[in-house]
């Protein structure tokens, strides 16, 4: 009896045993570094480096993989999400707290020159001292927003010189102005006009004034000429030192007023207009879809009637369609090609022929006269979503909310577009709800899941023939099911609700299944 | 007596000689400064002997690096027309948030960077030593560590390696070489920063943000079948380029 028991036990234990590498098996382990490379992942086993550490459970449970904050001290960075060994082993300050809602991450307005930056504090040391400026750090300033809106560039005018024997000018901030004074005390420096050297001490700074004004007597004048200037989006005249003037106005080049005081963009012609390819006015706007740039025959369509720039439209054209600068619209591939504007929009009837295997959807982007095609994931777990306010496109990828579909009974309910992405359908007395956008399947896979939800497209059609004796078979009901049209049509179910049912793919080639495949038919005799 | 035709074939010469020297005047005025060092005639100092000489090298290393997601040899990539390009971000699960696998990018390429032309340093340094010799200097070269720093707008490396010349009784010395190239990595690094942390907290990113608020910047953000996207960041004044790649918060096909 004794004996019996230990056997039992035995194989009680062996059973145990086996059952137990079995799941171990299957369990996720946390491998600090994966065979293919990849620091912290939840994998098998087998898929954990064997010359760095595993563990039977989450990474968020380990100690060597637990997410964190990784603060870079010299940069000023803090990078959220890291894992603790990965942060300390490239010498990163790691903090457990992984929304690095941490003293060292807190953010604030960066002021650089007329640029501000919210970054961190040691980010704004970092940056001032990579520009040569004293660190403007302000707390108090709370957004992004408020931080860019709160960059002001320091008030300008002429600094007026003496330069070997005439008296020139550059136009400067007041603080540059006084250091050239400074450095022009101690005897003599290089101005930032190259190779020439400022021999007299005598510097003197006009605020909001331009070099070209007569009063100075400076030997700056107006030019014809006009460029650029890093950082700004308007054409502006140049005087004969080189000095940046006021916006281009053809207008006003014979005016002297015009010449001699700075004018705010805002006072200078076609303020709050794109002035796209304008001959006269070079006040571009980014936000309005254009920015100074020189001009090229063929580019653009109009040369400026003094100098060389002009505001470039940055518009773009797609299939003979216009677009503004920054405006973004909806695309979906058909027979290989993104189809855009009503094409691309999707309706009961054309349903089936959209969404075929392989496509998806895409969004596309005007940018700077150029069209940047970005697609929405694929299968179309992300549809391309459009408005328009204005007259103003605007487009963007999201979810594809068809989960719930099928489960939906009611149309009002099904069609409910702020909750999901359903389309109501009454296909020969076989209605229901399925996907507005039908999801696509890694069908190639053993995908039980996506086998399952095919299946609940299957319709049973029962027919009933007569026969007389002495006769042949007659249809009496449901005769209709053998058309080839119903076939079709209950196909076409099949397709609204997935990868399912005979289809061509994307490039119109045919799939797996031809529509003979998916018809079963059974005999039942009965007296 | 000279003939007629004669005359007019050596009107002929003349006008051809004058349009061969007209162009080769231009030739030379046009690629002048190249034929000057290709010719060997040009007397460069030590500092700019070592920019000419290394820079070539500094940009192929980072034309290489840069597509790759800053790295020479990517470990872990996904090949995307057939370049490897480095997973900064990556989970290999369903709707989660993606791992950071770059923390310090910035600090990472530059060891990519110094760790590639530590050879094309000391092959500089040796041709450096043998030109001045080879010029009649008594040459006294020390060399020492250099160090990669990728600044705004540029990349500078930083030799410490003092050179002291002798020729005669004059003597020039030089305490250390800055070769420094024109780049805007470090600006196209901080953005990837930026995407980065959005892509490890939030899980996507709005390209058009970036694009709004940078002028000059164009953001690519390609979708792949498995999720992955690889983001392209390109300056499109001097169309430096920076790719990476990211996989976070995934949907699984028939989500």
């Amino acid at each position: 009896m004794k004996k019996n028991n230990l056997i039992k036990l035995a194989i009680f234990l062996l059973i145990g045993i086996f059952l137990i590498s079995l799941i171990s098996s299957q369990v996720s382990y946390c491998c600090e570094k994966t065979t293919y490379g990849a620091w912290c992942q939840n994998e098998e086993e087998s898929k954990c480096s064997s010359s760095f550490q595993k563990a039977p459970t989450s990474c968020e449970a380990t100690s060597f993989c637990r997410q964190g904050c990784c603060f870079n001290s010299q940069e000023g960075n803090c990078i959220e999400n890291t894992p603790q060994k990965i942060c300390m082993e490239k010498k990163g300050l790691w903090n457990a707290n992984s929304n690095c809602e941490i003293p060292q991450c807190d953010l604030g307005c960066c002021l650089i020159g007329n640029q501000a930056a919210f970054v961190t504090q040691t980010r704004c040391k970092r940056l001032s001292n990579l520009y040569g400026l004293s660190i403007n750090f302000k707390t108090e300033i709370g957004s992004e927003t408020e931080c860019i809106l709160s960059a002001t560039s320091d008030i300008e005018g002429a600094c007026v010189f003496a330069q070997e024997t005439e008296i020139t000018c550059k136009r400067t901030t007041q603080k540059e102005c006084n250091e050239m004074e400074a450095k022009g005390e101690s005897g003599g420096f290089f101005s930032f006009f190259e190779n020439t050297e400022v021999v007299e001490s005598s510097v003197e700074f006009y605020e909001g004034k331009l070099c070209t004004n007569a009063e100075l007597e400076t030997n700056c004048a107006p030019s014809q000429k006009t460029t650029c200037i890093e950082g700004e989006d308007a054409v502006y005249f140049l005087d004969t030192c080189g000095n940046k003037a006021n916006v281009y106005d053809a207008g006003k080049y014979n005016d002297q007023n015009y010449w001699a005081e700075i004018k705010d963009v805002a006072e200078s012609c076609g303020y709050g207009e794109s002035n796209a390819n304008s001959r006269t006015c070079g006040n571009c706007d980014y936000f309005y879809g254009t920015t100074c740039k020189k001009f090229e025959r063929g580019v653009d369509a109009g040369s400026p009637n003094i100098g060389d720039y002009i505001c470039r439209d940055l518009g773009c054209t797609y299939e003979g369609v216009r677009y503004e600068h920054g405006e973004s619209f909806c695309a979906v591939v058909a027979g290989g090609d993104l189809v855009i504007g009503e094409d691309a929009t999707f309706n009961e009837e054309n349903l089936a022929e959209k969404n075929q295997p392989g496509s998806r959807y895409f969004r596309l982007l005007c940018y700077n006269s150029e069209i940047i095609v970005e697609p929405c994931a694929d299968f179309r777990t992300e549809v391309c979503i459009q408005d328009e306010i204005n007259g103003y496109r605007a487009a963007a990828c999201r979810v594809n909310r068809w989960q719930d579909c099928t489960s939906q009974t009611d149309e009002e309910d099904c069609e409910n577009e702020d909750k999901r992405d359903c389309i109501w359908f009454d296909v020969e007395d076989v209605k229901g709800c399925a996907p507005k956008y039908s999801p696509g399947f890694d069908f190639w896979e053993n995908n039980t899941e996506n086998e399952g939800l095919c299946k609940t497209a299957d319709v049973e059609c029962t027919m009933e023939y007569t026969k007389p004796i002495g006769g042949s078979w007659n249809c009496e009901e449901n005769c209709e099911c053998d058309d080839d049209s119903w076939k079709t049509k209950m196909n076409n179910v099949c397709g609204y609700i997935g990868d399912c049912g005979s289809k061509n793919n994307y490039l119109g080639y045919q799939g797996f299944f031809s529509m003979g495949d998916l018809y079963e038919k059974e005999s039942i005799e009965k007296d | 007596m000279v003939n007629k035709s004669d005359k007019k074939g050596q009107i002929t010469i003349f006008i051809i000689l004058a349009i061969m020297i007209v162009a080769l005047g231009i030739v030379i005025y046009m690629f002048y400064p190249q034929i000057k060092s290709s010719l060997g005639f040009a007397e460069q100092n030590p500092s700019a002997f070592m920019q000419s000489c290394l820079q070539d090298k500094i940009k192929e290393t980072v034309d290489k690096i840069t597509p790759q997601g800053g790295s020479l040899n990517p470990e872990f990539y996904y090949l995307y027309q057939d370049v490897k390009i480095r997973y900064l971000c990556y989970t290999n699960e369903y709707i989660s948030l993606c791992t950071v696998q770059e923390p310090m990018l910035k600090e990472s390429i530059e060891s990519e960077i110094k760790a590639n032309i530590q050879s094309d340093v000391t092959e500089c340094l040796n041709e450096l030593e043998s030109s001045f010799t080879g010029r009649g200097y008594q040459v006294s070269l020390h060399r020492g560590t250099f160090a990669v720093e990728l600044l705004p707008k540029r990349i500078a490396v930083t030799l410490n390696s003092s050179l002291s010349l002798k020729k005669g009784d004059e003597t020039e010395t030089y305490q250390e070489f800055k070769v420094v190239l024109n780049n805007n990595l470090y600006e196209l690094i901080s953005i990837a920063n930026s995407i980065l942390s959005f892509e490890a907290t939030a899980g996507d990113v709005e390209t058009t943000a970036y694009m709004n608020y940078y002028r000059d910047l164009k953001v690519e953000k390609l979708k792949q079948g498995d999720g992955t996207k690889i983001y392209i960041l390109t300056d499109r004044n001097t169309e430096d380029v920076f790719q990476f790649a990211s996989r976070s918060q995934v949907w699984s096909p028939g989500y």
